[in-house]
């Protein structure tokens, strides 16, 4: 077989718009594809990092006391009793809000009182079974202590801090750079000292979004009194539903001063969290697929119209002794020859793509195995899109030569 | 009718110019049956393709009625194309995609007449080749001579003043051959003026007058005298 | 001639049926996904009250950390003010409208037959209605006397209204809210701003407050906003008139300036607050004083997300590449048909016919195209709008939301994949016109 690529490419030179319109179209269809491939893994990625939450086992109960008589400490006592009681439960507790959701507090802490001040870190309130509902593991140090946990903020000491805190290893590291966090003074942002008692790995906290998502705290207190408890139930795999249901009855009525505003799973509010990345692949991945199938149409279309324009010549060339693998070939070279002049452009676009990507909406810059893997990608599919037309090719008689009509 | 003086067409490529017609003239009257004949790549189909204004050509002058047609637009030679013009090719060159009927509209599609003038036309054109029964037959299912009886209504539906040939024959047995060129001698007897071009001299010997093309210049002319007339060819087509 | 080429593009159909169906897909396809993005960012980019854009002003100052800006990418102060602040600024009398506002929480008991239910309430005053042309069903709003010293009047939304009871006109009842007894003055009529521009925490797609409560009760009731609070500077925090002291944020300051020169008076009562403050210690960074109009606005707090941007991105890319696509094989069958098209020459049609008989088979394609390509986007909205319902577990509000036509994007959608597709067989067109007739004719 002679692979001679030289006349091929004079054949293509002299009858070019077909050929340049592929070419573009692979070109678009890397850049698409490479973009949209980075942008979905980190998604992905995103969507799928490890929480070290037992996310699946987890129902929120949302409490709000509403007339004078209510009493915030009383009534988280008697709630989480009745919960912690329930058939099926493994671990509750009472917070100020919900793991994953994009809603909580944040605070700033730092290692020495008068050190500049750089954004925020999220903190939860929790008990001691606070780290058992969520599932969290402890690395270092130990779980807060049922005396240790604080009575509520009330509106006469709404800045009042705690003795003791749980940190993240992602915090413990970002706040003490090489260096165990354990028994470290932290400061918070009245100056009030805390000591880390413990460390948890993995965790993401209440917001989701933010570039440091695994940055949490935990403090030993009942939630405010002036706002809505939320309460968090971890159960036994395959209990939750029926504990939700019994849990709701109850609570609904047993204290006329408040109101229960929902009873969800936690699942509910991670999902909502990340339904806006959810819904980016799902999109990605649809147009990513459809511009694949476009661009193979497109190549498709080109290489059966070349053969059918070309009987006779392939008829020629048949008559002259080529064999069936030489008309394949030709086909196929030619349609390399193509993909790579649009994969060559596409390279530029797809980097040039990015570059924007980077600069306009913070994402970060395209990691060139997305390149590679794009650029072999378009590669193969123009191979097989050429393949079925090629082997038609191959199938003139050289008989056609000499037909006149 | 026709007239060409020192007509030069030329064709180039980056590396060398063909004259394809070189300082060619030739005058036609109105009413003439020509062949043009000339071994392959002579000039003949290029000199179809300028005298039915397919193809523009590059100095000398060409008057078609009377009238200069160098330098006209594409709308005014289309125009003439579809009024005065009647083609016949070697290969028939029917619509696959029409019916008989279809195609024999065409032109007249193109010129915009009513429908019923339309009718009117394809009826007698059809009824002039014999062919009116198959009107709504596809090309594909008619014989070679039936198909090029087709393209003969199309090229006179629009009442040309002349037809231009090109190997009407080329594709045809000797029976249906003889069939296609009694209908032109007919069609000629009625009044259009018939260029014909073939490299076969047995059919060159029917026109009235040979012009002999070699290397896009006319190298010999020769006039016939007026053939008689075949009796029995209109009951053939009939 | 119009319906004759009408006639021979249907019959050019029937010949490639394949290739006629695959242009039609790439074009459904193309026109869907960008259909399908514009409608959303449509929905997201829009201004619910573009004809009050350079009236209405949301009022920020940066009273930050001198170390550490809120925003340090974009240098925007922060968007809600401190009480103080929006107390001191609110005074003036150059607005002809003006609202001070933050939403909060409170329990409905006491009315209707349902149970107690906890309702987002907005603390605003009372120019709230008018300011952003709020319509009412029953009723009104209140006047500014009622703000300070807080009377206890409600205002109920439509939704709320119909949920507590059943529709009917409520004005004059009394409910309890947070136990404390309100009189219902007032009951708004359909009202769902999108984007929610007055008030973009917890939300840019939110539902309006059920609720609304003279602005008085939030110090009265103690009151916080639900949503928004944030604090920077090390100070005494012990209890509720700490909290108003601070340089906490958590309130909106919106003003409604009639004109240039009002705005210029403003301006110029908040820099003359701002030079005084700062001397008194407070204003730490450079002074960054801001009245920014809706669009504005808007833009500061990016309503329009990222995704967003580089999805109409990529729509465009991939529609570029359905029309490229289109246009490739619109050349190949008409090049294939290239010797019909000789012999139409021949037969006396002109240039501009044949680019004329192109030209209407490409926009019948085109047609079909669009067509399909808006039915296969309304089906993608629905199935996108049925995943963000299912999501929000039948709650309305929200994203779903954004998820529909409206009749200008329908008639964009159907402009843009007609342009677009015209547009692609233009070339072909043209190709197929120029195309020299001698050469198809001698042989086949």
């Amino acid at each position: 077989m002679t692979l001679n690529v030289r006349p091929i490419l004079s054949a293509l030179l002299r009858n070019r718009t077909g050929a340049v319109l592929v070419a573009i179209q692979v070109a678009i269809a890397l850049a698409v594809l490479v973009n949209a491939a980075y942008i979905i893994v980190q998604r992905f990625e995103k969507i799928h990092r490890p929480t070290g939450i037992d996310e699946s086992n987890i129902f929120v109960v949302e409490s709000a006391g509403f007339t004078a008589r209510f009493h915030q400490g009383a009534s988280v006592r008697e709630d989480l009793a009745y919960l912690r009681g329930l058939p099926g439960v493994i671990a509750a507790t009472a917070s100020n809000a919900i793991p994953l959701s994009g809603g909580g507090n944040n605070d700033s802490l730092v290692t020495r009182p008068e050190a500049t001040r750089t954004g925020y870190i999220n903190d939860m309130e929790i008990d001691e079974q606070g780290l058992d509902t969520l599932g969290l593991k402890l690395i270092a140090g130990r779980n807060f202590r049922h005396e240790e946990i604080q009575p509520p903020l009330t509106k006469s000491d709404i800045s009042r801090f705690v003795p003791e805190i749980i940190v993240s290893r992602a915090l413990g590291q970002h706040l003490f750079p090489n260096e165990s966090p354990l028994g470290k003074q932290v400061f918070d942002a009245q100056n009030h000292t805390a000591t880390i008692v413990g460390v948890v790995d993995p965790v993401i906290g209440n917001f989701p979004d933010s570039p440091h998502a695994d940055w949490v705290f935990f403090l030993p207190r009942m939630p405010d009194e002036f706002i809505v408890v939320r309460y968090l139930v971890r159960t036994t795999p395959g209990e939750r539903d029926a504990v939700m249901r019994t849990a709701e009855t109850h609570l609904a009525q047993s204290n006329p001063d408040r109101v229960i505003n929902y009873v969800r799973p936690l699942s509910y509010f991670k999902n909502l969290s990340y339904l806006g990345d959810s819904s980016m692949e799902i999109y990605l991945l649809t147009v990513t697929g459809l511009v694949i199938a476009i661009t193979c149409l497109g190549i498709f279309a080109l290489a059966t119209f070349n053969v059918s324009t070309r009987t006779r010549q392939i008829g020629t060339r048949r008559a002259v002794g080529a064999r069936r693998g030489d008309i394949v070939s030709y086909f196929l070279i030619e349609n390399a020859l193509i993909t790579s002049a649009g994969i060559l452009l596409g390279c530029t676009l797809a980097l040039a793509a990015g570059y924007w990507l980077s600069v306009h909406y913070a994402l970060p810059r395209l990691d060139l195995y997305y390149l590679t893997g794009g650029v072999l990608t378009l590669w193969g599919i123009g191979q097989l899109a050429a393949w079925q037309p090629a082997r038609r090719a191959a199938a003139v008689p050289p008989s056609v030569a000499t037909r006149t009509v | 009718m026709l007239k060409m003086h020192d007509v030069s067409k030329i064709y180039r490529t980056e590396l060398i110019e063909t004259y394809a017609l070189r300082r060619f003239s030739l005058e036609v009257a109105a009413g003439e049956f020509v062949a043009i004949t000339g071994p392959s790549g002579s000039g003949k189909t290029t000199f179809l393709n300028v005298a039915g204004l397919l193809e523009e050509f590059d100095s000398g002058s060409y008057q078609l009625e009377g009238h200069d047609v160098r330098g006209l637009s594409d709308d005014a030679r289309s125009r003439l194309r579809n009024e005065r013009i009647g083609f016949i090719f070697q290969s028939f060159n029917l619509i696959p995609d029409l019916d008989v009927y279809d195609n024999v509209e065409v032109p007249l599609r193109y010129r915009r007449l009513s429908g019923a003038d339309r009718r009117e036309r394809i009826g007698s054109a059809l009824e002039l080749v014999g062919l009116a029964s198959r009107a709504r037959h596809m090309p594909a299912q008619l014989s070679g001579g039936q198909q090029q009886r087709v393209a003969i209504a199309r090229a006179i539906a629009g009442d040309p003043a002349f037809l231009l040939a090109d190997e009407p024959t080329g594709n045809l047995d000797s029976l249906m051959s003889r069939q296609v060129m009694d209908l032109l001698e007919q069609i000629n007897e009625m009044g259009t003026t018939i260029l014909l071009v073939t490299h076969d001299p047995e059919l060159a010997r029917r026109a009235q007058r040979n012009v002999h093309l070699v290397d896009g210049q006319i190298s010999d002319f020769r006039a016939y005298e007026p053939r008689a007339a075949t009796p029995g060819a209109a009951g053939v087509i009939a | 001639m119009f319906g004759y080429y009408l006639r021979l593009a249907l019959k050019s159909f029937g010949r490639n049926p394949g290739i006629s169906v695959l242009m039609v897909l790439a074009i459904a396809f193309g026109i869907a996904v960008c259909v399908m993005t514009l409608t959303v960012y449509h929905a997201m980019s829009g201004n619910p009250i573009w004809w009050k854009n350079e009236r209405l002003y949301a009022v920020t100052m940066d009273n930050w950390d001198p170390n550490h800006a809120l925003n340090p990418r974009n240098n925007l102060p922060p968007p809600e003010m401190t009480y103080k602040d929006t107390h001191f600024l609110y005074g003036s009398n150059i607005p002809l409208r003006k609202v001070v506002m933050y939403s909060t929480e409170g329990v409905i008991s006491g009315a209707g037959s349902g149970p107690p239910t906890q309702v987002a309430t907005r603390v605003t005053s009372a120019d709230f209605f008018a300011m952003f042309e709020v319509p009412f069903l029953y009723g009104n709003g209140w006047s500014r006397t009622a703000d300070q010293p807080a009377q206890p009047v409600v205002v109920l939304s439509r939704k709320e209204n119909d949920k507590l009871f059943g529709g009917a006109n409520s004005v004059g009842r009394t409910l309890r809210w947070n136990d404390h007894d309100f009189r219902i003055i007032g009951v708004l009529g359909d009202w769902f701003p999108r984007p929610r521009y007055y008030d973009l925490n917890g939300g840019n797609f939110q539902e309006p407050d059920a609720a609304y409560i003279p602005y008085g009760w939030g110090a009265e009731l103690e009151l916080q906003n639900k949503e928004e609070n944030d604090c920077w500077r090390p100070e005494k925090l012990d209890n509720f008139r700490d909290y108003l002291a601070s340089d906490c944020v958590w309130q909106q300051l919106w003003v409604e300036l009639p004109d240039a020169a009002s705005r210029e008076r403003f301006r110029s009562f908040m820099d003359g607050y701002w030079a005084e403050q700062r001397r008194a210690g407070r204003f730490p960074r450079p002074q960054n004083n801001r009245l920014s109009n809706v669009a504005q606005w808007l833009r500061d707090n990016e309503v329009v997300d990222n995704d967003n941007r580089v999805l109409v991105g990529l729509a465009f890319a991939f529609l570029a590449l359905c029309l490229i696509n289109t246009v490739g094989l619109l050349l190949a069958k008409f090049l294939n048909g290239a010797a019909v098209s000789g012999i139409r020459r021949a037969l006396g049609a002109s240039r501009r016919q044949i680019f004329a008989q192109v030209l209407i088979e490409v926009g019948v394609l085109a047609a079909a195209g669009a067509l399909l390509g808006l039915a296969l986007a309304a089906l993608g909205l629905a199935a996108v709008h049925h995943m963000y319902a299912a999501a929000h577990l039948g709650q309305r509000g929200g994203y779903q939301e954004l998820m529909h036509f409206d009749a200008v994007g329908v008639i964009w959608a159907v402009a843009l994949a007609l342009a677009a597709t015209l547009a692609a067989g233009f070339y072909p067109a043209w190709r197929i016109g120029r195309l020299a007739p001698a050469v198809y004719l001698k042989s086949q």
